[in-house]
């Protein structure tokens, strides 16, 4: 299986990407603080049993522009994706994810799952999520899911009456929402990311 | 020992300009469970706002002093980790945070605050065990992002979980009762009655007299129009439902 994990704006991204029948892929994106960047990738499932996971995680906090395209492709049946991508944006900092599932036509058992999701530092950043579904065959297990929340004073405020001081109250929550991503990744890089939250 | 844990001098305090505590005075021994009542608008939830430190309210005048501290001189982390604890009217919902990371943090940083060290994995599962169980919480409950997707009843009882598992010195209960159900409302008022102790006092805010069935006040205060009109015993809690607010004057 061929596992990678890319640093965008350090790291060159293939553009697109073909899977074979019972290929994998498994890539975690890292976009750290002070990158802007507009990465768009294409993966195609073209043979039977070829699986996709993507994840993702981006901090943006000060004047960062982020643009993610991310295209999976189900040109044959019986392939599955996952996408995960989670990401942190403050300051005037703006992050956008572009997320396609396309199913083709004749595309059966088909598994596609994504999941976008952001918190707000302040009210002037700003994160948009634009999942498109196209989905042309009828046998199809697919979800879809994006939410932005926001780490406002009402949050601080909750955690600071608990006695959790300001700094690490924002902390344990980007922390906690960065985590499933987290994971993913090896410890060095992991407590780089941490040490910037 | 002080006898008295807070004591409130003719506070006024309000948001955005707009004052409405007008000259409250207060004084809470230590053990006693003081229930605070009064129709919507008179300033109940301001008051719990102003003892926990909510950086939008501002106190114009008067004093608050803690168990011989300047309360007003402390930050809202500051008073949790003096003993102050305030049971949300409307908890707030924290994504990505599990119960069991929230409140590990929360202890730990209290330990922290007093040189203590960190409690161990053990000593912490076995702690949250016991409270989960007060409440009557099943072991999922632990694993859940604090209220997120939790029902009303929930919500309040997590917030007397959180009590039980942080032992306050002075435990604020803001309309806890509100859009509880008969079943939740007893749960928590078990829980309630169970902490209470001669070290422990409570400041029990309500617009109904129901909760006051079940957690039997030492003394009662209406507050009216940012003011303390009148204070008694637990019968002037029986006599608002009787007459409602419109009945006690100052």
């Amino acid at each position: 299986m061929a596992s990678s994990i890319y640093i965008i704006g350090k790291d060159e991204i293939p553009a697109r990407v073909s899977l074979k029948e019972n290929e994998r892929l498994d890539w975690t994106l890292v976009c750290l603080p002070g990158t802007s960047a507009d990465v768009s990738i294409d993966i195609e499932l073209d043979g039977p049993g070829a699986e996709v996971d993507l994840a993702g995680l981006y901090l943006c906090r000060t004047d960062e522009k982020l643009t993610l395209k991310v295209n999976v492709r189900h040109n044959s049946g019986g392939c599955t994706s996952h996408q995960l991508f989670k990401g942190i944006v403050g300051g005037q900092a703006s992050a956008a994810f572009d997320g396609l599932i396309y199913v083709a036509h004749g595309a059966q058992k088909t598994k596609a799952y994504q999941e976008n999701h952001s918190i707000l530092l302040s009210s002037t950043a700003r994160a948009e999520s634009r999942p498109q579904l196209e989905i042309y065959a009828d046998d199809v297990e697919c979800s879809h899911g994006a939410t932005t929340g926001f780490l406002g004073e009402d949050e601080l405020f909750y955690m600071r009456s608990r006695g959790i001081p300001e700094k690490d109250a924002r902390r344990l929550q980007i922390i906690s929402f960065l985590a499933p991503v987290l994971e993913r990744l090896p410890e060095e890089l992991r407590d780089d990311i941490v040490s910037e939250c | 020992m002080n006898d008295v844990l807070l004591k409130i001098k003719d506070l006024h305090a309000g948001i955005e300009g707009k004052e409405i505590l007008k000259g409250v005075d207060l004084s809470i021994g230590r053990g006693q469970v003081h229930a605070i009542m009064g129709p919507n608008g008179a300033g109940k939830s301001t008051l719990s706002a102003v003892l926990t430190g909510r950086p939008d309210y501002k106190v114009t005048e008067g004093t608050i002093e803690y168990d011989g501290r300047n309360l007003l001189e402390l930050t809202p982390e500051e008073r949790s980790w003096a003993g102050i604890f305030l049971s949300f009217q409307y908890p707030i919902e924290i994504p990505g945070v599990s119960i069991t990371n929230f409140m590990k943090t929360s202890l730990n940083a209290r330990r922290k605050a007093k040189g203590e060290p960190e409690l161990k994995p053990a000593e912490f599962l076995k702690l949250l065990k016991e409270k989960m169980a007060f409440v009557q919480m099943k072991g999922e409950f632990a694993k859940r992002e604090v209220n997120v997707g939790f029902s009303g009843g929930e919500k309040k009882r997590n917030e007397i979980f959180q009590m039980a598992m942080l032992e306050p010195t002075l435990g604020i209960l803001d309309e806890t009762d509100s859009g509880l159900d008969v079943d939740a409302l007893k749960i928590v008022a078990d829980g309630v009655n169970a902490l209470r102790s001669p070290e422990r006092s409570f400041i029990i805010i309500t617009h109904y007299q129901k909760l006051l069935e079940y957690i039997r006040p030492d003394v009662v205060h209406v507050l009216k129009e940012g003011r303390i009109v009148r204070t008694g015993g637990p019968e002037l809690a029986d006599r608002i439902w009787q007459e409602g607010f419109d009945g006690i004057d100052g």
